[in-house]
């Protein structure tokens, strides 16, 4: 072994060793963020459309409580079963707590000429018109089915819709590739913007700047085990995604780690610029605030870039970060190879070369 | 007089147009203690800075093992050893893995159990850093200096801080390290006059950034004497440190 790469590769071990000792950094790069994982997936827990109603039914006939009984079944619809009169329903319609209101009069499903007839009512609130015609046109339609059955004609025309992706992508796809990107960014600059100044406080730094060990050596070092904690505390993420929230990973996972460790290098090289360029936290810590959080919500990490207005898109496509973490969702959840990430893997490549030249020219050991 | 393993010529740093070091000259022979005394910032430690390759220098040489400093500062570190302060050793780590990354530094893989024992440490060897006590640590940062068994040893107030015991017990090792002349040549600063004394061949005294005196400590306080001066009280033949020693006693491990 060449006596560099032995250098290298002790240094790497010893930091790993060192990571999995520390408690309070293992809460930052795994713990972290799987508590946003886990919120993110709630939130977003389902993944189709649903509306919250109030349903209100003033009919005792036994049509009616069977399509009572159907609609708190359905996925659709989430019933507030808190609402029982109209001016609650009201009430709850102007802060938004529920969407709508379907009400069933006393005459709804009463026989008439042997089948059930009547007509329910969708209350709405002006600021809530999208959804109560959705709502409308749902029962509408399944009015319809049940009609269609009561007088047993088969309409002549009629409309279904059909998937054509069996892997759509679901909200929760885009969660987790943009979480992913949050963890990295929490290990690659969080992580040396703290501990970089500390060695250099300590004079950790001054005391390997006595010694031959070159800067690049420290960097691969850094680096490589940056890398192999980043794989951990993505695995650990990736594995609770899947398993809680049906996180679908069609990619190949070898793929997908070659390139999560050069969105890893490329990010942490953030990191080791601001850290090896600060001489204390009171340099580190707003400069890192200044670089990260407009990164953080433009490159799609919280919430979809696909929501941005357009010209922000634009801007936010050529961030360091947005093509890291549309590479992993295009790797993870498309199941893209890296041959069709190119685009990608340009930008990644090409931050990744400026940033370590930044990164190097601004290093100090003290 | 044996040959000089660090030759020192007209060294001079400025900070923001303030000279801090103004033409320090002094040769060092192989195998002495050799100490620059001085007040604060007096620029002794300035000085030690240029000579390990952490400052680049303004002015003049220095060469070790007749290699130029600022020429081959590469080169210069494999040959020399620098004691850091105590903490420059990172929290949770063991002591024999802070050795072993120490050594890997240097390209080498060296026998970490031996270099603790050679400090009093070897019991210690599991132990992080921040488990240890004052002098343990400067113990173990002696170690770790020289892992890669450089030919000269810098040691920057090794003893600030320490209690006389472990003071003491550092003097010793600093002893067994230079071997009698036969060891590590040693360049150490100090604030201590006794400390000096002790361990020193000879002695730089610095102020203001410049060598006011140089000579054994023996030559230095005879050349003194021989100027007319006496000392004002009758001199007792112990002190409270002596007693202090004599009662709690010169333990190790401390």
């Amino acid at each position: 072994m060449p006596k560099w790469l032995f250098t290298v590769l002790v240094f790497a071990k010893i930091s790993v060793k060192r990571y999995f000792r520390d408690r309070l950094a293992i809460f930052f790069t795994v713990a972290f963020p799987l508590i946003f994982l886990l919120v993110f997936g709630a939130l977003s827990n389902g993944g189709g459309v649903s509306f919250h109603i109030g349903l209100i039914n003033q009919s005792g006939s036994a049509f009616a409580q069977k399509f009572v009984k159907d609609t708190n079944a359905s996925k659709m619809f989430k019933v507030d079963n808190s609402v029982t009169t109209l001016a609650q329903a009201k009430d709850k319609m102007s802060k938004s707590e529920i969407d709508a209101t379907l009400v069933l009069p006393p005459s709804f499903g009463v026989p008439k000429n042997g089948v059930p007839s009547g007509q329910a009512l969708v209350y709405y609130d002006e600021n809530n018109y999208d959804a109560a015609q959705t709502i409308e046109s749902v029962i509408q339609g399944e009015l319809e089915g049940i009609n269609t059955q009561l007088i047993k004609i088969s309409p002549p025309l009629s409309v279904t819709s059909k998937s054509t992706n069996a892997q759509g992508l679901t909200k929760m796809d885009y969660t987790v590739s943009g979480l992913l990107g949050f963890a990295i960014i929490g290990l690659g600059i969080f992580g040396p913007v703290n501990y970089f100044p500390e060695m250099k406080k300590q004079g950790v730094l001054r005391r390997l700047h006595i010694t031959p060990l070159r800067v690049w050596q420290f960097f691969v070092s850094s680096v490589l085990s940056n890398a192999v904690i980043g794989l951990f505390s993505i695995a650990i993420m990736l594995l609770v995604a899947s398993v809680a929230f049906g996180f679908h990973m069609v990619g190949n996972y070898f793929e997908l780690a070659v390139f999560i460790i050069l969105g890893i290098l490329s990010i942490f090289g953030i990191g080791l610029a601001i850290g090896g360029w600060a001489k204390n936290e009171q340099q580190a810590a707003p400069l890192a605030n200044v670089i990260v959080f407009p990164m953080m919500f433009l490159s799609g990490t919280f919430f979809p870039r696909y929501a941005m207005p357009v010209w922000l898109q634009h801007v936010s496509a050529y961030l360091p970060l947005t093509p890291i973490i549309d590479g992993i969702r295009m790797i993870a959840t498309e199941g893209d190879h890296l041959t069709q990430i190119g685009p990608q893997l340009g930008w990644v490549v090409g931050w990744t070369v400026v940033i370590y030249a930044i990164a190097f020219r601004v290093f100090r050991w003290e | 007089m044996a040959e000089a393993i660090l030759k020192v010529d007209g060294l001079t740093k400025s900070y923001g147009g303030r000279k801090v070091v103004k033409g320090v000259s002094f040769a060092v022979r192989t195998g002495e203690v050799f100490g620059i005394l001085g007040p604060n910032g007096a620029g002794k430690t300035t000085t030690l800075e240029m000579i390990e390759t952490l400052r680049p220098i303004d002015a003049g040489t220095a060469v070790i093992n007749g290699v130029n400093v600022s020429d081959n500062p590469q080169k210069v570190r494999y040959m020399i050893g620098v004691q850091t302060q105590s903490t420059a050793f990172m929290d949770k780590v063991k002591l024999t893995e802070l050795l072993e990354q120490q050594a890997a530094a240097y390209g080498e893989k060296v026998d970490v159990m031996e270099l603790l024992r050679d400090v009093n440490l070897e019991n210690k060897a599991g132990s992080y850093i921040e488990d240890l006590s004052g002098g343990q640590k400067q113990r173990f940062s002696i170690a770790a200096a020289l892992v890669h068994q450089p030919g000269i040893f810098f040691m920057d107030e090794p003893t600030t801080g320490l209690d006389p015991q472990a003071r003491r017990n550092l003097w010793s090792l600093v002893q067994k390290i230079n071997d009698g002349g036969k060891g590590v040549t040693i360049i150490l600063t100090t604030h201590y006059m006794e400390e000096a004394e002790v361990l020193c061949n000879r002695v730089a005294i610095m102020d203001e950034g410049r060598i006011v005196a140089m000579d054994t400590p023996k030559e230095l306080i005879q050349h003194l004497l021989r100027s007319g001066f006496k000392k004002a009280h009758h001199v007792e033949q112990a002190n409270l440190e002596d007693v202090f020693i004599d009662i709690t006693g010169k333990k190790l491990g401390n």
